[in-house]
C-alpha cells in the first residue's frame, strides 16, 4: 500500500441515500387520525398511540395528573389485573407502556407482527378500559412521594426546577415536577375524569412502523376504535413566557456542597421555528458534545469541571437555550466568566470553516444511526408527526444540516443566545458562591433546596478575606465508605495561588490552579486513567495546623469527606 | 408456529487476504450505516499463568495511537464523523467496533488497519495504561459492592487455569510485564491471521473488498498462537466459600455451576432453562422470590458461555433479615421441579416467542449482526450460523431441557458463594 494511504485519513465515499418509506394516511369517522409507514425489512411492528395533551394540560390544582394517568394505564384494566397483563405481554415476547411529557402522551407497543393483532387488543384494553385499582393507584403514590424526596437531594434537578420557573414564568412548561400535596390528591375519580375528557379519538394520533398493510391496518383500526366516541377537544389558553430585560442570579444553597450546578437559560426557539437548523448547528459548535467550544476551554482548557455544554429544548409551544456545567465550588465565578465569553464570542465572530464543518459531520452522521433499528425509526416518525414537521422532513434532514453557513449561525447565535438576559441560576453552598459571582448580575435571589427564598444578607461578605498560611505537606485520612484511606498533599503558596501534589493509592496528581481564599483551600488533581485525566475536586478548610474538607471525582458518586493535619 | 416462521437470511460473503485475516461482509442497504468488528482470537484464555490481564491491557492499548493515528484521535476520528464505537475483553476474545455514517467505511478501515499493522507498543504507553488498568480494577472490583464475585466463583468453578483466571488479572504481572513482553504479545496475538473482520450495513461489497485489501493486505502474517487446553474435569474445583465484602450493605449469594461448551444441545438447553427460571417478571423465580415471598431485593441469572466448559449463574441479594437458605432452598426446589415435571407448554410457547423476538431485533442493527457474525466466525469457522441459529434453538424440546436441568443444575456439584457485609456498617 502506498505510503500516503496510509498517512491521512480516507475521504468519505459518496454520500449514501437516506430513503425512509413515505408515510400513508387515513382519518377514521370518530377523528382518530391514522398513519402508517410499511417497512417489511424485519416481521416486526412498533405502534404508538399519542394524544395531543401532556403534563401542561394538568387542570388547575391538578398537577401530576398527566404522569399518573400514563403510570396507571398498564396497573389494571376491566379484564385483567396488572399481573396478569404483564404476563399477556410477556408472553408475546412484547412490551407495552406509556410516557407522558410536556406536551404529549404516548402509549408504545412493539411485537413480532405475527403477534400485531394481539397486541393491537392489549393497546386498546389500556387505552379505552384501564380501571385504575385502589391498591396500585396506593403503591403508585406512596413511590411517586419518595421519588420527589429522592429528586430533591439531587442538585440536577434543583437547577432544573429555577431555571425553568425563571425562563417560563407563568406558562405551564415553567413546572417540572407535581409535589407530594399534588401527589396525595389523586385519586381514582380524578383520574377516571381526565381519562375520559383526554382519551379521545379526534384528540389522538396512531402511528404504525413496520411489517403491517396499511389497508388491512386500517380496517382492523376501525373495528378496534370505531365505536371510540370523539369528544371536545379542549382549546387550551397559556400565559406567555416572560420578556426578560436584565441578567439575574438564583442561588439555591446547599451548605456544604463541593461543586456548584450552573445553569445559563434564555428562552429560544420551538420544535418548529424556521431557525431550527442554523440553531442545532450553532449549538453543535458552541457546546453539545465533548469536542466543542464550551467544554473545550472549561474542561480542557481549565480544568473547571468534568463536563460543560450547552443544549436545546424545543417543545410545541416554546422552547430555551441552556448553557450547564457542574465545577468546583471555588471557580464558579471564574466558570460564568468564561461562558460568557463563550457566548460572546459566538455572537460576535464567524465560526471557522473546519470547526463548522466538523459539527454538521456529527450532526449528519449521526442521524441515520438514530434510524437503523425500528424503535429508532418510529420515535423518528413519531416526532416528525406530532410536532407537525413538513412531510419530507426526515428525508432532507441531513441536507438542510448541510446548508446551514457559517452567516447562519452568526445570525442565529445573536438571535438566540442573549447573554443579557439570562437567568442563571446556581446550585451550590451559597455562602462560598455569593461574592464570587454577585458581579455578574443586576440581582440576586437565594432559596433553600425545599424553594423557600432566603435574606442575602445571612450570606453576604461570609467570604473573602486574607488567604490563611496552607503551605507545607498535609497528612489526611478519606473516608471511603467506611474504609480509612490515607493521602498526602503538599502544598506551595503563593499568595491566593496553590500548586503542589497529591499521593493516592490510586495514583499521583499535580495542583497546578489551587486557590485559597480566606481559610478555604479549592483546587484539582488530575490523575490519569485510560489516557483521560480525571479530575480530584479537592475542597478544604485549614485551621491552623488541621484541616477538614471533602475530596470528590466524576467517577465517585458522592464527594468524600477528609480529615487531618500539617506535617 | 416455530414451524411457520421464516426469516429471511443474511447475505454473508466470505473471504481471505493472503496474510490469513479472515473478512465477512454483510450487505444490507436499508440505512446508510455501516459496522465495523474486528474480533481478535485472544482472551484471557490465553494468558501465561505468570502474565495474566495481557488481552484485557491491550484493549487499553489499542486507544493509545499508531503510526498516524495519534492518541485518542481513534475516538475523535470516529466521533467527529457522527459514529460510535468501543472494545471488550472476555475469556475468550477482544473486540473493537465501530458504527459509521456508510460513507465513512474508508476512515473505519483505515483507523482498524492503522493500529493492527503499528500499534504504538512504547514504555512511556505501557506505563499509563498500566496504571489506567490498576485504578479500572481499583474501581470497577475492589471498590464496588458485589465487585469481585464473579471472578471468586469462577475459580471456585474451573480447575483448568486457562478457564478459573479473571480477565482484569493480577497487577503484580502487569507490574512484572517489560515493553518486549508486551511487543511480543502483540506480534502473536494481534496478527492479521488471527482476526476476523466482519462488516455490515450499506456498502458495495466490491468497493469493500477493494478497501479491505488496500488497507490490510500487506499486514505481515505471523506464525500461530501456541496450542490451549482449555479441558475441565466435570467436578467443579470448590464448593463452598464465604466471602467477607467490606462494601457490600447485604449479604448476598451466587450459585454457578459447570456446563457443556456453548452450542451444544445440553448448554442450549441449559440457556433455555434459564430464561424460564430467571428471565422476565413472569419468570419461576421471580414470581416465587420477588412476587409471591416478597423476600429478594434483586435476582439475577445468566450463562458464561464459552468454546470450552461453560457455566450457568443464579444470584440474589435478599431483602434484611430474610432467611438465606431458605430462599436458596427455594431456588433448589424450582430446579427439582424442572428436573422432575420439566417445562410447562405456556413456557415453551413464551420462550419460542422471546427466542424469535431476541433474533429478529438483533437484525435490526448492523452492529449486533457484526458481532454476532464475528462470534460465530472466530469460534465456530461459519459465520452462516447467524441464519440457523434460531432454528437450532426452537427444535430443542421440553424434554430436553428437564433432561438438561435434571443432568447438570439438580445436582451437589455446583458451587456456592455467600457473600458477608463485613464493613463497619
Amino acid at each position: 500500500m502506498p505510503a500516503d494511504i496510509r498517512t491521512t485519513p480516507p475521504p468519505p465515499l459518496g454520500a449514501v441515500e437516506f430513503d425512509i418509506p413515505k408515510p400513508i394516511e387515513h382519518r377514521l369517522e370518530n377523528g382518530l387520525r391514522i398513519v402508517v409507514v410499511e417497512d417489511d425489512r424485519l416481521p416486526l411492528v412498533s405502534f404508538r398511540l399519542a394524544f395531543a395533551s401532556g403534563d401542561i394540560n394538568d387542570p388547575p390544582g391538578h398537577t401530576g395528573l398527566s404522569s399518573a394517568l400514563g403510570s396507571m394505564l398498564v396497573e389494571g384494566t376491566a379484564n385483567y389485573s396488572s399481573l396478569q397483563f404483564a404476563e399477556k405481554v410477556e408472553r408475546l415476547g412484547s412490551s407495552l407502556s406509556a410516557s407522558v411529557s410536556d406536551d404529549f402522551t404516548i402509549v408504545a407497543a412493539s411485537a413480532l407482527s405475527l403477534y400485531s393483532s394481539e397486541i393491537l387488543d392489549l393497546l386498546a384494553e389500556v387505552v379505552l378500559r384501564p380501571s385504575f385499582p385502589e391498591g396500585e393507584l396506593d403503591l403508585y403514590r406512596r413511590n411517586t412521594v419518595e421519588h420527589l424526596k429522592f429528586q430533591r437531594s439531587q442538585p440536577g434537578f434543583l437547577a432544573n426546577e429555577q431555571a425553568s420557573r425563571l425562563i417560563y414564568g407563568d406558562h405551564p412548561y415553567a413546572t417540572i415536577s407535581p409535589n407530594a400535596a399534588d401527589i396525595e390528591k389523586i385519586d381514582r375519580e380524578s383520574l377516571s375524569r381526565f381519562h375520559a375528557a383526554k382519551f379521545i379519538p379526534n384528540n389522538a394520533l396512531f402511528i404504525a412502523v413496520g411489517d403491517v398493510n396499511a389497508n388491512e391496518l386500517f380496517e382492523q383500526l376501525n373495528a378496534i376504535f370505531g365505536d371510540w366516541q370523539s369528544g371536545k377537544v379542549a382549546s387550551a389558553e397559556y400565559a406567555k413566557p416572560p420578556v426578560r430585560s436584565t441578567r439575574s442570579i438564583t442561588i439555591v444553597d446547599r451548605p456544604g456542597s463541593a461543586q456548584s450546578n450552573i445553569v445559563l437559560g434564555n428562552l429560544a426557539i420551538k420544535r418548529t421555528d424556521p431557525d431550527y437548523f442554523s440553531v442545532l448547528v450553532m449549538n453543535q459548535v458552541l457546546g453539545a458534545g465533548a469536542s466543542s467550544r464550551v467544554f473545550m476551554n472549561l474542561r480542557e482548557e481549565k480544568g473547571y469541571t468534568y463536563g460543560a455544554y450547552t443544549r436545546l429544548d424545543t417543545k410545541k409551544l416554546a422552547g430555551n437555550f441552556e448553557a450547564t456545567a457542574e465545577v468546583r465550588t471555588a471557580v464558579t465565578g471564574d466558570s460564568l466568566k468564561e461562558f460568557f465569553y463563550e457566548l460572546g464570542r459566538i455572537r460576535e465572530d464567524l465560526v471557522g470553516e473546519e470547526e463548522l464543518r466538523d459539527a454538521k459531520s456529527f450532526l449528519t452522521g449521526v442521524f441515520p444511526i438514530r434510524a437503523e433499528t425500528q424503535e429508532g425509526l418510529t420515535n423518528l416518525i413519531v416526532n416528525q408527526q406530532l410536532y407537525g414537521l413538513p412531510d419530507d422532513y426526515l428525508q432532507t434532514y441531513r441536507e438542510k444540516v448541510d446548508a446551514v453557513t457559517a452567516e447562519d449561525v452568526l445570525r442565529v447565535a445573536k438571535k438566540h443566545i442573549r447573554p443579557d438576559e439570562m437567568a442563571i441560576v446556581i446550585v451550590g453552598d451559597a455562602e462560598e458562591v455569593l461574592e464570587q459571582v454577585r458581579s455578574y448580575a443586576d440581582s440576586v435571589e437565594i432559596f433553600d433546596t425545599e424553594g423557600i427564598a432566603q435574606d442575602e444578607s445571612k450570606y453576604a461578605g461570609v467570604k473573602g478575606g486574607q488567604p490563611v498560611d496552607i503551605a507545607g505537606k498535609w497528612k489526611l485520612i478519606i473516608d471511603f465508605q467506611g474504609q480509612q484511606l490515607p493521602v498526602s498533599l503538599t502544598l506551595d503558596q503563593d499568595g491566593e495561588s496553590v500548586a503542589g501534589l497529591l499521593e493516592t493509592m490510586l495514583g499521583n496528581g499535580k495542583i497546578t490552579d489551587g486557590k485559597v481564599t480566606g481559610s478555604r483551600l479549592s483546587a484539582t488533581a488530575a490523575v490519569e486513567m485510560q489516557g483521560q485525566p480525571i479530575e480530584f475536586a479537592i475542597s478544604g478548610k485549614a485551621d491552623g495546623d488541621s484541616m477538614t474538607g471533602t475530596i470528590s471525582a466524576p467517577i465517585v458518586p458522592d464527594p468524600l469527606p477528609f480529615a487531618g493535619s500539617r506535617a | 408456529m416455530s414451524e411457520t416462521f421464516k426469516l429471511s437470511p443474511l447475505d454473508i460473503r466470505e473471504f481471505s487476504l493472503s496474510n490469513g485475516l479472515r473478512i465477512i461482509l454483510n450487505p444490507d442497504n436499508a440505512i446508510p450505516v455501516v459496522s465495523i468488528a474486528v474480533y481478535y482470537n485472544v482472551g484471557s484464555r490465553n494468558e501465561r499463568a505468570d502474565r495474566t490481564g495481557f488481552a484485557h491491557l491491550f484493549e487499553h492499548m489499542m486507544f493509545q495511537g499508531s503510526e498516524n493515528v495519534p492518541k485518542a484521535g481513534h475516538f475523535q476520528y470516529i466521533m467527529k464523523a457522527g459514529g460510535t464505537m468501543n472494545g471488550t475483553t472476555s475469556s475468550e476474545r477482544t473486540n473493537y467496533y465501530e458504527t459509521l455514517p456508510a460513507d465513512q467505511l474508508p476512515l473505519g478501515l483505515w483507523l482498524e488497519s492503522d493500529r493492527m499493522r503499528s500499534l504504538a507498543v512504547t514504555q512511556e504507553n505501557l506505563d499509563n495504561q498500566r496504571e489506567a488498568v490498576k485504578e479500572e480494577k481499583r474501581l470497577r472490583y475492589d471498590n464496588q459492592p458485589y465487585g469481585q464475585i464473579f471472578d471468586l466463583i469462577n475459580e471456585m468453578i474451573y480447575k483448568n487455569f486457562a478457564n478459573s483466571h479473571s480477565t482484569i488479572g493480577s497487577m503484580d504481572h502487569l507490574d512484572a510485564a517489560t515493553v518486549e513482553d508486551v511487543q511480543e504479545f502483540f506480534r502473536i496475538y494481534y496478527a492479521p491471521n488471527n482476526a476476523v473482520l466482519v462488516l455490515s450495513g450499506a456498502f458495495d461489497p466490491e468497493t469493500a473488498r477493494e478497501l479491505v485489501e488496500t488497507y490490510f493486505g500487506d499486514i505481515p502474517s505471523q506464525p500461530l498462537p501456541p496450542d490451549l487446553d482449555v479441558t475441565e474435569p466435570t467436578e467443579v474445583a470448590a464448593n463452598y466459600r464465604e466471602w467477607e465484602d467490606k462494601l457490600a450493605p447485604f449479604p448476598a449469594f451466587l450459585i454457578g455451576w459447570k456446563i457443556p461448551p456453548r452450542r451444544s444441545a445440553e448448554f442450549n438447553a441449559l440457556y433455555l432453562a434459564g430464561k424460564i427460571l430467571y428471565d422476565g417478571d413472569s419468570s419461576r423465580l421471580y414470581q416465587k422470590l420477588v412476587k409471591g415471598d416478597e423476600s429478594v431485593i434483586q435476582l439475577f441469572g445468566f450463562t458464561d458461555e464459552r468454546r470450552g466448559p461453560s457455566s450457568i449463574f443464579v444470584g440474589a441479594i435478599p431483602k434484611p433479615e430474610k432467611d438465606l437458605s431458605k430462599i436458596r432452598e427455594t431456588i433448589m426446589q424450582e430446579i427439582h421441579d424442572l428436573a422432575s415435571h420439566g417445562p410447562t407448554a405456556e413456557e415453551m410457547e413464551k420462550i419460542e416467542n422471546q427466542l424469535i423476538n431476541d433474533s429478529v431485533r438483533m437484525r435490526q442493527s448492523s452492529m449486533s449482526r457484526a458481532q454476532q457474525i464475528a462470534e460465530f466466525a472466530l469460534y465456530d469457522g461459519d459465520p452462516k450460523l447467524v441464519n440457523t441459529e434460531l432454528e437450532t434453538l426452537l427444535s430443542i424440546k421440553a424434554e430436553q431441557i428437564r433432561h438438561a436441568v435434571g443432568t447438570f443444575l439438580n445436582t451437589d456439584n455446583r458451587a456456592l458463594l455467600d457473600v458477608v457485609p463485613a464493613g463497619k456498617g
